[in-house]
């Protein structure tokens, strides 16, 4: 798993290129708690390239979600393959998170 | 243990007055570096003095020839006091013997008299560094033991929630098991008879892995047998448990499950999802099950898999709930289907259908949907252990990455 990020427009944009699992999820979680931003900037995932993602990268999600709040700011999460929309659906995760087709979307969804 | 750190103490044992001034005098250089502290004893019982009194020495520098007790008995007595100790014995040139004996007493190197001081540097340099190494494994070994035990704590708690045995009753079957990863996850299962000869059953698989996840997977468990002898409908079953974990979840852990109430005398089967795969249901022939009726006019309680459209296997309708422990107040909607005897809901995890080959393919449902499409299986132990057959040929040599677990309900029993 490789996290790549980009601020612009207001929103820090994270790319997650890979599998995430038990086995890496710290990673996940502590490569996006360094990439939040200032009080207010929202941050939005772009899983284009994700494989794979666990339960476990599901609740580092939700973890990062949870930190963004409290600093007024969101995170939504966009370009969903196949496979890994339908984890999201399954598990009810986008009614939780909002899901946008692309970055741009999102960046705009968000209200940016 | 302590990591050690310079300036490293090093004990020098020698009964010659001559030799303290001359390390004093010719390592001066590195001690005001801060690279070496040096100590020194006139006999083994000194040294062994020292060394219980001071923990901070890591070398112990020792001749053979002494009063009271000589080098090769220190050797002896050294890993008595501190296993970590490394000792270097200084010998006169060519006595071979002494050395030999001092080597395999567990002595780490040797140099010779007249002392050669350069050696002795690079000698004292190859210990110390041999010691940091030795060290570093040992408190990697340590780490190690202590996580091996949190999960196998995590890992006890799990299967002992576990139902290892199954009701029986004549107007329907049901089996369940598990397999759990080498890293301890969280799934779960129940098999609860319930009030008026109705079962309920639940297939529940936790966020992450670990003790923690262990502990939330027990809470998960004892909340949903709650809820469930209250004899509420799944759908409010599933709200309160979803409520009750909500409270104090700082984690962010959560539970993804499936709760079913079967009533045998009806065989009308009744689930709320929260988050979780979609059952699965095998109709006992090649037909797709109720509803659409009608059967058609398959003779046979088996027909072939030329038999109809090739599809016995359906998923239960979709009630699209939200994993619990998340978002406090949802409402879970439920959804019933009557089966027919012969019919087989098959209730899993996703490590049945996320579990990858070594060409990193998963199961998936296609293959879990065609699995009994040429045959139909007679009981509920046999469709269980079928999947499982089935998931563990496919996975082949790849590590297993998930707890696979799942449970099969039959309606109208096994066939005899």
């Amino acid at each position: 798993m490789e996290l790549t990020s980009d601020n612009t427009g207001g929103a820090v944009i994270v790319k997650a290129v890979g599998r995430v699992d038990g086995a890496n999820a710290r990673d996940f979680h502590e490569g996006l708690e360094a990439r939040i931003g200032a009080d207010g900037e929202s941050m939005v995932l772009d899983f284009e390239g994700l494989t794979y993602i666990s339960s476990a990268g599901l609740r580092v999600v939700l973890l990062v979600a949870k930190t963004l709040q409290q600093k007024d700011a969101k995170l939504a999460v966009c370009s969903l393959s196949g496979s890994i929309r339908e984890v999201f659906e399954i598990s009810g995760f986008d009614k939780i998170v909002p899901v946008y087709t692309d970055s741009g979307e999102a960046v705009s969804g968000l209200g940016l | 243990m302590n990591d050690i750190q310079p300036p490293y103490k090093i004990l020098v044992v020698d009964d010659e007055p001559d030799l303290q001034p001359l390390v004093e005098q010719r390592m001066r250089r590195y001690v005001r570096a801060g690279q070496y502290r040096f100590v020194f004893a006139q006999n083994g019982v000194e040294a062994l003095e020292r060394l219980r009194a001071d923990d901070e020495i890591v070398i112990v520098l020792s001749d053979i020839n002494m009063p009271k007790m000589d080098g090769l008995a220190l050797l002896d007595q050294i890993p008595k006091v501190n296993p970590n100790i490394r000792s270097v014995i200084i010998s006169a040139y060519g006595d071979m013997k002494n050395i030999r004996t001092a080597m395999n007493r567990g002595a780490f190197d040797f140099v010779t008299k007249p002392v050669d001081f350069d050696d002795l540097k690079l000698t004292i340099d190859r210990t110390l560094q041999q010691l940091l190494e030795w060290r570093d494994a040992l408190g990697a070994r340590d780490r190690l033991v202590a996580l091996q035990n949190e999960l196998n704590v995590a890992s006890q708690m799990q299967q002992s929630i576990l139902p290892k045995r199954f009701p029986q009753d004549p107007s329907y079957d049901v089996f369940a098991s598990m397999k759990p990863a080498r890293s301890v996850g969280g799934d779960f299962f129940d098999v609860m008879r319930l009030e008026g000869g109705v079962l309920g059953l639940a297939v529940a698989d936790v966020s992450d892995k670990g003790v923690p996840a262990a502990l939330f997977m027990m809470s998960s468990r004892t909340l949903l047998k709650g809820a469930a002898i209250g004899l509420g409908t799944p759908g409010e079953v599933l709200e309160e448990v979803n409520n009750l974990l909500c409270e104090d979840n700082e984690s962010a852990m959560f539970v993804t499950l499936v709760y079913a109430v079967f009533d045998p005398s009806t065989r009308k089967l009744t689930f709320a999802n929260g988050g979780h795969n979609t059952p699965a249901l095998f109709d006992d022939g090649g037909n797709p099950p109720p509803p659409p009726l009608p059967r058609g006019a398959a003779p046979g309680p088996w027909p072939g898999p030329e038999d109809g459209d090739g599809g016995n296997s359906t998923r239960l309708p979709l009630t699209g709930g939200v994993a619990l422990g998340l978002v406090p107040g949802l409402k879970y909607e439920q959804s019933s289907i009557t089966l027919s005897p012969g019919d087989n809901v098959v209730l899993y995890t996703d490590g049945v259908t996320e579990a990858m080959n070594e060409d990193e393919e998963e199961f998936g449902m296609a293959r879990l949907e065609g699995l009994f499409s040429e045959s139909s299986p007679s009981g509920a132990r046999v469709v269980n252990d079928r999947i499982f057959d089935a998931v563990m040929e496919f996975a082949g040599d790849a590590s297993q990455s998930d707890d696979i677990t799942c449970m099969t309900l039959r309606a109208g029993g096994r066939d005899h």
